[in-house]
């Protein structure tokens, strides 16, 4: 006999986004630990005396009770778990917490029938750990660098920084080409294969191999100065673009929110 | 004007159908009710509101100042002397004016910006009124002291408060935001721990 489906789900979710519905609703989309990622329709939000509003904003950790529809859910009940108030003080850290909700949206397939049992917990967690660090004011740098390398590992898509991605050959970091579409190093010999490689900064190559290799706590201890943050920025939003195949625009945000910065100084 | 409607099938009432269908918030048999007043209205009512419409998109235009839409350029609010030429408030959408002068309480000018910054929109700074913004604030606005941000108080509007607040910094103006707080006729049980914080951090002593 098969297993009886359960007509709601009580979980733990993080607000990834959402999209206006009709006059009031929405329809909200969560990362939950074991549904991956869901959508579902939040009635009457819009409305000024709404109950649901305040804890269904993006950027927000919930416990959710999830009602299954035919072809959405709903949201019958959600209560704030954490709102990270240190992400909301520093536009950094904003644009930054912005931009890992994109790119997990981007690399988060939906939730298809059957798919209950879905593990994401690994996907959860690191999204989960990565906006406390950038709420508790961890370098803006190093917490998304982090999260991109964990991301892109957890999705499948884990970057070859040691060995050249055609020959498997080990790459010498003063003399190393990469190209974001093979996702990783390239070494001279290969170079024809991927005549769109280009030079990295042998600095650049060795603290993303720290950063690839965790723990998180080893990486904390490079020391970034502007033009390093810089160069690995440009490496991972590259490699980010090549693989969710579509520019991010939480990233652009992120360059334009810091020259205006820059402009501010 | 006949007893029955024509059958839907004829051209001009299913256009008809088809066009008040395209409306936001108009399904197809809300729109087959609206063609179908229209069809046994007065003709007079049915003239006014196809001149209307076409009234409403050769002469409605952007004021060149306050990006508001408005049929003479620059709008009445922005040629009113009487308003505050020293205080400009900065809203997403032109509807978000039409509730701020509701208020009474507000006298000066306005900005809007026909959006927020929405990454997962694909909406980012260069999209908005901003560059509109500073060249105002540069140029025939300079007497302005105050910029009050008054975006939703939702991710987008405080990303895009936070970006003006820094745009602006360097021109010495005095950057504000509305006071987030419990709207009327709210219940503290279901506040969300964000708004209840801001209410009790920006308590008011009561007189």
């Amino acid at each position: 006999m098969p297993a009886r489906i359960p007509r709601v789900t009580h979980t733990e979710a993080i607000v990834l986004s959402h999209r206006r519905l009709g006059d009031a609703d929405r329809i909200v989309t969560f990362l939950t630990p074991h549904r991956g990622k869901v959508d579902a329709v939040a009635k009457g939000v819009l409305r000024p005396r709404s109950k649901l509003a305040g804890h269904l904003e993006p950027l927000t950790r919930v416990d959710v009770l999830l009602a299954h529809g035919r072809s959405l859910d709903i949201v019958t009940q959600a209560q704030m778990l954490d709102g990270w108030p240190g992400l909301h003080i520093d536009l950094d850290r904003l644009s930054s917490a912005m931009y890992l909700l994109e790119v997990t949206d981007r690399l988060t397939l939906d939730r298809g029938h059957g798919d209950d049992n879905l593990d994401a917990a690994p996907m959860y967690g690191l999204l989960n750990a990565s906006l406390i660090r950038l709420a508790r004011g961890d370098g803006t740098h190093l917490a998304t660098r982090t999260f991109e390398m964990a991301l892109l590992e957890i999705s499948g898509f884990r970057p070859e920084w040691r060995h050249c991605v055609a020959c498997d050959t080990p790459i010498d970091t003063a003399r190393a080409n990469w190209s974001s579409l093979a996702g990783g190093v390239v070494c001279p010999e290969c170079q024809h294969i991927h005549p769109e490689a280009v030079a990295i900064a042998a600095t650049v190559l060795k603290v993303l191999r720290v950063i690839q290799n965790g723990p998180y706590e080893e990486a904390a201890r490079v020391r970034l100065n502007p033009e390093l943050a810089a160069g690995l920025e440009a490496v991972m939003h590259a490699l980010m673009r090549a693989t969710t195949e579509r520019a991010l625009v939480s990233a652009q945000f992120i360059s334009e929110a810091r020259r205006a910065g820059v402009a501010a100084r | 004007m006949q007893d029955r409607p024509p059958s839907s099938s004829s051209s001009p009432i299913q256009r008809l159908i088809e066009a008040f269908n395209r409306l936001p918030g108009i399904g197809p048999k809300s729109a087959q009710r609206l063609a179908y007043y229209i069809l046994r209205a007065p003709a007079d009512e049915a003239r006014d509101l196809s001149a209307a419409l076409v009234e409403v998109k050769e002469r409605v235009v952007l004021c060149s100042r306050c990006q508001d839409i408005t049929d003479q350029d620059p709008c009445r609010i922005c040629t009113d002397a009487s308003r505050d030429p020293a205080v400009l408030c900065v809203i997403e959408e032109p509807l978000d004016l039409r509730a701020i002068e509701r208020t009474n309480s507000f006298h000066g000018r306005f900005h809007v910006l026909h959006g927020v910054i929405s990454p997962s929109d694909g909406i980012g700074p260069d999209d908005l009124k901003i560059a509109e913004l500073l060249v105002r604030l540069n140029g025939p606005d300079q007497e302005v002291r105050e910029v009050i941000v008054a975006t939703n108080p939702n991710l987008e509007g405080e990303a895009t408060a936070m970006y003006l607040a820094r745009l602006l910094g360097p021109l010495g103006i005095k950057v504000s935001r509305l006071a987030r707080g419990l709207p009327s006729g709210a219940d503290l049980e279901y506040a969300d721990d964000v708004t209840l914080g801001r209410a009790l951090e920006f308590r008011q002593s009561v007189e």
